[in-house]
C-alpha cells in the first residue's frame, strides 16, 4: 500500500544551508541513502560518490549489502570534502537522508542532523515478511503507522515524494531511486550537466533515456514544492481492520472422506488444524485460518475444501439467521 | 498466476461421487497427484465427455475408477498401448494415460519407449512412488539405491531408472517432473503437458507411506512430504541424457521438449494421399 500524496515542508535555500558547507568547511558533507535490498541504493550513493570525486572532493562511501541484496535492509553511508577522515556518519551528523522505503527512512532518522538535516523519502511502503504476522486477510501490519505528515513536522526540511508512482508513468518502476537522485540533487551544489552525465554514464544503456527523465522529474519536483509554501496535507492511513477484510474464511471437512492421514494438520503454516477425537480433521483456531488452501491442496483424500467468502455473502448469511 | 483458478475449482465436480472415498492408503501422495491432473484438466476447460482417461494395474491404476469422464482400466503395463489405439481412431478426444513406475517402465517399459518415439499426442503421468505398493511393495525399476522393500531385504543394490531421461532419449516431446509437495506447480506442469501437441510424459514424484516409507522409516506422510522439498532441484532445463542416474537432487520442471511431428496427423495424411491416389 502506499500514499498517493505527498508532504512538504519547504525551507528557503539560505547560505547556513548545509549544501553549500561542503565547499567551505573542513567536515565532511554527511549522505545517507537507505531502503531495501534491490531498489538501488548503492546505484544511487555510487553515483554521488563518483560526482562528488569528478568535481575534486575526496570521498568515503562504505555500506552495507550482501544478505539484505533483495528484500532486506541497506545503507550506503557517502561523505565528501576537502578531507574526509571516517568512511561512517556519526549518529545525528547526517546532513541528508534519502530513503528510497518509507519505514527504513523513519528507522534511519536518528541519523539526521537535528535542525539542518534534510530527509528525501519515498512514500513506497515495502512490507517486510516479518510485520505480516497475522496472515489473516484484513490484520493490521507492524508497520510504521506514522504518516508523512506527522513525520515531517519533526524534521526541520523533509519531501515526502511518491516517487515510485513517478516512475512507474514513465514505464519504469526501478528509476524510483534516479528519481530520489534527482530529488538529492536539488540540495547540492553540483552543476546539472555533471549530474546528468554521471547518471547517464552509470545506468545500462538502453534505459539512459527514462533514467535521465525520472532525474528531471525528481529535481523538478522539489523546485515546485520549495515553491509552494502551504503544506499539502497527507490523508491519515488507516490501519486496516478485519471488517475491511474482502473475504471471510470457510472451511469445508468431508469426515466420511478423511483417513486421518494429518498431512493437513501438520503441514498447516499457521498450526490451526488438529485431528479431533475420532481422529478426523478440525479446523481448530478458525481466526487463525489465513485461507491458503495448502490443507485443500494437499489432502489426498479430497477431504478438505476452503471457501472464501465474499463479505457481502457473509453479512447476508447473518442476516438470513 | 499459479493460483488463479483455486477458487472456482472444486474437484469434487469431476470426481464419481460414488466410489469416494477411494481405496488410497492414508497418507498416499496419489491421491494430491489426481487433484493436480483434474485441477489442469478444469484450467483448460476440458470437456469431461472429450476426456478419455486411461489407466494400467497398480494404485496408480486405480485412479481412473474415481475421474467422472471416459475411462479405461485396462491390462497391466499396456495402458500406453490402449491409448495409442484410441487417439488414433478418436483424435478429436484428449487421452490421458495413468500409470504407476512399475506398470509404466517395468512391464509396460516397451510400450513407454516406443510411444515416446512415435510421438502420439498423448499426456503419460507416471506417479513415482518407487515401490509396487498394491502387491505387498516389491522393488520397482525407480527404487532408490539401498531402500528397503519386501524383495530386497538387504538393501535395493540395481541402479534406479530415471524415467525422464529415459523418455527424453526415446523422442518424448514433451517430458517434464514435479513432486506432489506442489500442488500448483504441479497442475500447471500438467496443464503444460495437456497442451503439448505430442506425446508428453509427466512423472509425479508420489509417495508410497504404508508400505515404502514404514519399511525405510520415513516418518509420517508429512515428513516424506516435507522430504520432498529437501530433495528437489527444479531446473529449466537439465540434459538428463547426459546425466541418466539421478544423485540426490530430483531435477523438476519441465526437463525436455520437441516439436517432431505428430504422428497421428502424420499418419491420417500419409491415410488420406493413400486413398487420393487410388
Amino acid at each position: 500500500m502506499r500514499d498517493p500524496v505527498t508532504t512538504v515542508r519547504p525551507d528557503p535555500a539560505s547560505p547556513d544551508s548545509p549544501a553549500l558547507k561542503a565547499d567551505r568547511a573542513d567536515d565532511a558533507f554527511n549522505v545517507l541513502i537507505v531502503g531495501v535490498g534491490g531498489q538501488g541504493v548503492i546505484m544511487v550513493s555510487k553515483v554521488l560518490a563518483l560526482l562528488a570525486q569528478s568535481q575534486g572532493f575526496e570521498v568515503k562511501q562504505s555500506e552495507v549489502h550482501g544478505m539484505a541484496k533483495r528484500g532486506g535492509s541497506v545503507f550506503s553511508h557517502v561523505r565528501f570534502g576537502k578531507r574526509v577522515w571516517s568512511p561512517t556518519i556519526p549518529k545525528g551528523d547526517v546532513d541528508i537522508l534519502v530513503a528510497l522505503e518509507w519505514a527504513e527512512g523513519l528507522r534511519w532518522l536518528p541519523f539526521l542532523k537535528a535542525g539542518t538535516g534534510i530527509f528525501i523519502c519515498d512514500t513506497k511502503r515495502i512490507v517486510p515478511p516479518f510485520a505480516c504476522l497475522n496472515r489473516r486477510p484484513g490484520a493490521p501490519l507492524r508497520y510504521s503507522k506514522e504518516t508523512p505528515t506527522e513525520v515531517v513536522t519533526h524534521v526541520g526540511e523533509a519531501y515526502a515524494i511518491d516517487a515510485t508512482d513517478m516512475a512507474e508513468k514513465l514505464g519504469n518502476e526501478r528509476a524510483a531511486n534516479v528519481v530520489l537522485l534527482g530529488a538529492l540533487s536539488t540540495a547540492l551544489e553540483f552543476s546539472t550537466t555533471d549530474w546528468e552525465r554521471t547518471v547517464a554514464e552509470f545506468v545500462p544503456k538502453k534505459t539512459v533515456a527514462v533514467n535521465l527523465e525520472a532525474f528531471r522529474r525528481g529535481r523538478g519536483w522539489i523546485e515546485e514544492a520549495r515553491n509552494t509554501t502551504p503544506a499539502v496535507e497527507a490523508p491519515v492511513t488507516r490501519t486496516p481492520t478485519p471488517a475491511d477484510a474482502a473475504y471471510r474464511v470457510r472451511l469445508e471437512i468431508n469426515p466420511v472422506w478423511c483417513k486421518s492421514c494429518d498431512i493437513c494438520v501438520k503441514m498447516c503454516p499457521e498450526h490451526c488444524l488438529r485431528l479431533n477425537a475420532d481422529r478426523i480433521a478440525e479446523l481448530a483456531e478458525p481466526e487463525r485460518c489465513t485461507g491458503c488452501r495448502l490443507c485443500e491442496w494437499l489432502c489426498p483424500d479430497f477431504a478438505i475444501r476452503v471457501h472464501l467468502d465474499s463479505a457481502g455473502a457473509v453479512a447476508q448469511q447473518g442476516l438470513a439467521q | 498466476m499459479l493460483i488463479d483458478t483455486a477458487a472456482d475449482f472444486d474437484v469434487r465436480d469431476y470426481l464419481r461421487k460414488e466410489m469416494m472415498p477411494h481405496f488410497l492408503c492414508p497418507g498416499c501422495g496419489h491421491g494430491i497427484a489426481l487433484r493436480a491432473l483434474l485441477w489442469a484438466i478444469h484450467d483448460l476447460g476440458l470437456d469431461k465427455d472429450r476426456l478419455a482417461v486411461v489407466s494400467g494395474i497398480g494404485c496408480a491404476g486405480r485412479l481412473s475408477a474415481y475421474i467422472d469422464a471416459n475411462t479405461f482400466h485396462v491390462t497391466h503395463g499396456r495402458p500406453l498401448a490402449y491409448a495409442t489405439g484410441l487417439a488414433l481412431a478418436r483424435p478429436d478426444l484428449h487421452v490421458v494415460v495413468i500409470t504407476g513406475d512399475g506398470d509404466c517402465l517395468a512391464i509396460g517399459g516397451n510400450h513407454l519407449i516406443h510411444a515416446c518415439r512415435r510421438n502420439l499426442k498423448l499426456t503419460c503421468l507416471m506417479l513415482n512412488n518407487e515401490v509396487y505398493g498394491m502387491t505387498g511393495g516389491q522393488v520397482s525399476p525407480t527404487t532408490s539405491e539401498t531402500r528397503l522393500t519386501t524383495t530386497t531385504p538387504l538393501g535395493n543394490q540395481e541402479p534406479h531408472f530415471d524415467a525422464c531421461a529415459l523418455a527424453t532419449a526415446a523422442g518424448a516431446g514433451f517430458v517434464g517432473r514435479e513432486v506432489t509437495h506442489h500442488v500448483p506447480k504441479l497442475k500447471e506442469l500438467i496443464k503444460a503437458g495437456l497442451e503439448h501437441p505430442g506425446f508428453a510424459f509427466v512423472e509425479v514424484q508420489s509417495d508410497c507411506t504404508e508400505i515404502f516409507g514404514r519399511k525405510n522409516d520415513m516418518g509420517s506422510s508429512s515428513e516424506m512430504i516435507m522430504r520432498q522439498k529437501s530433495e528437489i532441484r527444479p531446473s529449466a532445463y537439465l540434459d538428463t541424457v547426459d546425466t541418466p542416474f539421478r544423485s540426490n537432487a530430483l531435477p523438476t520442471g519441465i526437463l525436455a521438449r520437441n516439436d517432431r511431428p505428430e504422428y497421428g496427423a502424420t499418419y491420417r495424411r500419409a491415410a488420406a494421399a493413400r486413398k487420393g491416389a487410388s
